[in-house]
């Protein structure tokens, strides 16, 4: 049960939607954040603008050829300054195709960022009511204040938890998975316990760096998109807030009094 | 007749207090709501529940964070502390220098004068009701978080 239906289809743009899997806003958002976060992680920037069709077919993309074209591995081996190993461990029939797609994520994520500014503009110009409250028979969804800070802390234990926080399904149960994923290919858990054991030698030859490199942006990503939704999430109540006491509170017969204020 | 005035931070508590109010008699037509448009708060690190404007200083730090994180992990292969070691150094270094490069960018070139911090009253609620009532109706506001109140007669 949702409190808003568009029945009569007499607004041209909304600015948010609170759903069973999420809630979805436009905001105002910096269009070269957006592209940076498409070029940490191809996907990543249009998980961030709630573009999810798109930012998770451009993930799977990304982890499975940049797995077989071996980029990940290439990456580390040039930044140590093995320039033939990088060369040896790409795969040319796989790199090629590697870099329209990527290129593609950053330019479209910053495309769509400025078009989505502009929208936001007309959509809070119009102000039109929308859906901020839905409840199932598997799930309650509804507009509230959270703490930002607990959403990054949650992230930084486990990408996907801050999104849990705020209510973003699809980006929770995605980040979880992935992260399963990476942690268990990359060995990377069991490199830290070889680290807590002060054996630092074979906690380095434990780790797998084609799977290991996929691990920082899936943290800066998950914090940062946790965090991020979360400000504006308390923005958007404030703004319902506002909207609803005006509607409702603002009767023209009350007199405000001149009177004495007593103690 | 008496009116209450009251001030308070938007929350779920606010609708509580006129939820509870209208149950004990006080008409809707009595109750005046007057949201504020608030000054800005100064940029800080993390945007609190209170006070969220979303221009805090993280952006850049959590970019450059896992820009270094990258490397740091990389590279660490060849280092005497090894890859995660130098991820986390990475992830550290890169989220305070974004950290800097924000605050410096804020406070030194665009020098803005932001200053208000802690809780912000967003809401004047003002109530009319008999004085008899009066008592009640303050109960309520403060038991609802109401920054502060008033009693005109």
């Amino acid at each position: 049960m949702d409190n808003y239906r568009n029945v009569e289809n007499k607004f041209r743009r909304y600015k948010a939607h609170v759903s069973i899997a999420g809630t979805t806003q436009f905001h105002i958002r910096n269009p070269y954040a957006i592209a940076w976060w498409s070029a940490a992680f191809p996907g990543f920037g249009h998980l961030l603008l709630s573009k999810y069709y798109r930012g998770l077919s451009l993930f799977i993309w990304e982890v499975i050829v940049n797995y077989n074209a071996k980029i990940n591995l290439a990456m580390v081996h040039s930044f140590c300054g093995n320039i033939e190993a990088a060369k040896e461990v790409l795969d040319p029939r796989w790199m090629l195709m590697y870099i329209p797609v990527y290129l593609f994520g950053i330019w479209d994520s910053y495309r769509t960022s400025v078009d989505m500014n502009k929208v936001y503009l007309l959509a809070e110009k119009e102000d039109a009511p929308f859906n901020s409250f839905s409840i199932g028979a598997m799930e309650i969804n509804y507009l509230d204040k959270r703490k930002p800070i607990m959403s990054v802390i949650w992230s930084l234990f486990m990408p996907g938890l801050g999104q849990l926080h705020i209510h973003r399904v699809v980006t929770a149960f995605f980040a979880l998975i992935w992260t399963i994923v990476f942690l268990y290919f990359s060995k990377l858990l069991l490199s830290v316990h070889y680290l807590f054991l002060g054996q630092l030698t074979e906690s380095t030859a434990v780790l797998d760096k084609q799977w290991l490199l996929f691990m920082p942006s899936m943290w800066g990503f998950a914090a940062y998109d946790s965090y991020v939704n979360t400000v504006e999430n308390n923005k958007l109540f404030n703004n319902e807030q506002k909207d609803f006491l005006i509607k409702h509170y603002q009767d023209p017969t009350f007199r405000v009094k001149k009177g004495k204020v007593v103690k | 007749m008496v009116q209450i005035f009251s001030t308070f931070e938007h929350s779920t508590n606010l609708e509580l207090a006129i939820t509870v109010l209208e149950k004990n008699g006080i008409q809707k037509g009595n109750i005046f709501a007057v949201p504020l448009t608030n000054r800005k708060t100064e940029r800080r690190l993390f945007d609190s529940i209170h006070n969220a404007d979303g221009i805090s200083l993280i952006s850049t730090g959590a970019a450059l964070g896992t820009a270094f994180a990258v490397i740091g992990a990389s590279v660490g292969f060849k280092l005497a502390w090894g890859p995660i070691y130098w991820g986390l150094i990475g992830a550290a270094g890169g989220f305070a220098l974004g950290v800097c490069i924000d605050v410096f960018y804020y406070k030194v070139i665009k020098k803005q004068q932001r200053l208000l911090r802690g809780k912000n009253s967003e809401v004047i609620l003002v109530i009319e009701c008999e004085e008899s009532q009066a008592d009640i109706v303050e109960d309520v506001l403060w038991h609802h978080f109401a920054i502060g109140t008033a009693r005109v007669v």
